[in-house]
């Protein structure tokens, strides 16, 4: 695990993971083993629908709101949050730690004192974060498919790689975001708060735009409109909307490279 | 053959603060070149510009006739470097620490690193945060040393280090001089310098105040000494001594400051009944303070 920056980040990350995993598969295996009691409960349902709108657009995770059915209850209990939100915080640690953790830390001097290029750094790092992004998103998928095949849910397990892929997605665009504010700062905690602040930003704005029409222009600016108007658990992934986030995380990678190469090391 | 290190009014300003001002050197192949200075003169800011860590706010610095920005990987390729402010990844051990060193500088084995562990006596399995200072100290010698490379960039590399450590340390800085490697040495203490350098620069607020042979600055350089004498000799006992002036008394003893050899002041003492005797290395500041009012101690 020592032969790359990129191995030695993913050892780094190893200790993380373990913990990451077991609570994204609990979680995972937790709500999918309640169904059973929420399934063909139509008092619930009916609960549900009396929702205020603005209700029914943060927990919806597109489409129409249904809790009783498969996709419904996995999109208002997991998808709508709770999944993203947990892979994205792991995005953004593994991010905001990848250049600006080792140059808080001072491991940075010595590292680029070998013959790896600052491009190459930097790269490596984002690799070792999508890398991370994706196993965990594996992780949420292997755990979700076993328990809906336990319990006889009805959704297929490529409706739910769908939603995942698209979780991931969003984390690595954020995760990629940690990592430019990292690359452009040095310090770790000022990347973090920068990207922690503007996903709760984003979120905010897509989650409050059907309420407030001033909003509405700058909703689909927002990452998480991208990653919930694609509906995945329901007609599977939008390649339009998957590739707006795949374009900021490439759009953060360039500009981690491009910030990096040109600063001063602290 | 043309210099290892060639810097050409290289200056560097963070932001308002002074880093290095106006600074040119050159480093030939085989050399020792220390770069001593109280702390802050700007000795790992000129370092970290050498290694593009950082880069110049006017100026250049050359490594191999190559720019640090532009060819930094091959730059980086034929040096070794130890930072001043040593950080090592504390959960990996110091093997672990070099196989990832080796790897990513592109080698095959560990090159001259198990013969450097040994000579040095370092630890390989111990996890690097339960390691003393020295023993950081060496993974890092061991990490610059271990890909044999044509310049040594070593940035106060013996702090933590114990005397018989030093040894083996200068012992394997004249090895590696003598297969035709340079070493750049940045130190603030003059003793840790002159021991193995060549030549010696002197470095203060940003500034190289001079260029000098260890030889000649040796020369120059000056010892205070104090003894205690059993009988307060007489007023004028030690006037006209080459070399020697008498700066104060107390009591029975006196303080000397000596210039080049020990010797006349020995002899001289030797008429008197000493109890005791004490030698201190002039400190950097009286070096400077002699050198650049241009004046020693007896001249006056």
């Amino acid at each position: 695990m020592l032969h790359s920056v990129f191995l030695k980040t993913l050892r780094d990350l190893r200790r993380g993971f373990v913990w990451w995993s077991v609570g994204l598969a609990g979680m995972s295996a937790l709500m999918v083993s309640v169904y059973p009691t929420v399934r063909g409960n139509a008092a619930l349902n009916k609960l549900v629908e009396d929702y205020p709108a603005a209700l029914k657009g943060f927990f919806g995770f597109g489409g129409e709101l249904d809790y009783t059915s498969a996709a419904g209850y996995l999109g208002m209990e997991l998808f709508s949050l709770m999944v993203p939100l947990l892979l994205l915080i792991a995005a953004i640690a593994a991010g905001s730690g990848a250049v600006a953790g080792e140059e808080d830390r001072g491991t940075l001097d010595l590292l680029l004192s070998l013959p790896v290029s600052r491009t190459r750094l930097a790269l490596e790092k984002f690799a070792a974060l999508v890398t991370e992004s994706v196993a965990l998103g594996f992780v949420v998928w292997i755990s979700l498919w076993i328990g809906a095949v336990a319990v006889g849910m009805d959704i297929s397990a490529a409706k739910l790689a769908a939603a995942t892929t698209d979780a991931v997605a969003l984390a690595v665009a954020y995760g990629a975001v940690a990592l430019l504010a990292g690359c452009a700062t040095g310090r770790r905690g000022v990347a973090i708060g920068i990207t922690a602040a503007a996903a709760v930003a984003a979120y905010l704005v897509n989650s409050l735009a059907p309420l407030v029409d001033l909003l509405d222009p700058v909703q689909k600016l927002s990452p998480f409109y991208h990653y919930a108007a694609q509906s995945p658990l329901r007609s599977g992934l939008d390649p339009l909307h998957l590739l707006v986030l795949l374009a900021i995380a490439a759009v953060g990678a360039a500009g981690s490279v491009l910030a990096f190469r040109r600063r001063d090391l602290a | 053959m043309s210099a290892v290190v060639r810097a050409d009014r290289l200056t560097k300003f963070y932001g308002s603060a002074r880093g290095i001002v106006d600074t040119s050197f050159e480093i030939v192949a085989g050399e020792v070149f220390g770069f001593l200075g109280p702390n802050g003169a700007g000795k790992s800011t000129t370092i970290r510009l050498m290694l593009d860590l950082i880069r110049p706010t006017s100026g250049r610095v050359e490594l191999f006739g190559l720019d640090p920005q532009k060819d930094g990987i091959e730059i980086r390729r034929r040096v070794g470097y130890v930072p001043g402010d040593l950080r090592l990844y504390e959960r990996l051990t110091a093997r672990d620490l070099l196989q990832y060193f080796a790897h990513v500088r592109g080698m095959r084995g560990l090159g001259a690193a198990p013969r450097l562990v040994e000579q040095l006596q370092l630890e390989l399995d111990r996890p690097i945060r339960a390691l003393s200072k020295g023993n950081r100290q060496k993974v890092g010698l061991v990490q610059a040393m271990m890909h044999r490379p044509e310049l040594l960039v070593l940035d106060e590399p013996t702090s933590g280090l114990d005397p018989l450590v030093q040894q083996t340390f200068n012992d394997l800085l004249r090895e590696a001089t003598g297969e035709g490697r340079t070493v750049f040495l940045s130190s603030h203490m003059l003793g840790e310098v002159q021991r193995v350098a060549d030549r010696v620069a002197l470095v203060r607020e940003g500034r190289i105040e001079l260029v000098e042979e260890v030889e000649t600055l040796r020369r120059r350089a000056f010892t205070r000494v104090e003894v205690s004498f059993a009988d307060a000799p007489p007023a004028d006992a030690f006037t006209g001594i080459p070399g020697v002036r008498e700066l104060e008394r107390r009591g029975d003893s006196v303080l000397f400051v000596l210039e080049g050899t020990a010797d006349p002041l020995v002899k001289a003492l030797a008429l008197h009944r000493v109890l005791s005797l004490d030698v201190h290395e002039a400190d950097l500041e009286d070096i400077f303070l002699t050198l650049y009012r241009n004046e020693s101690p007896h001249a006056a």
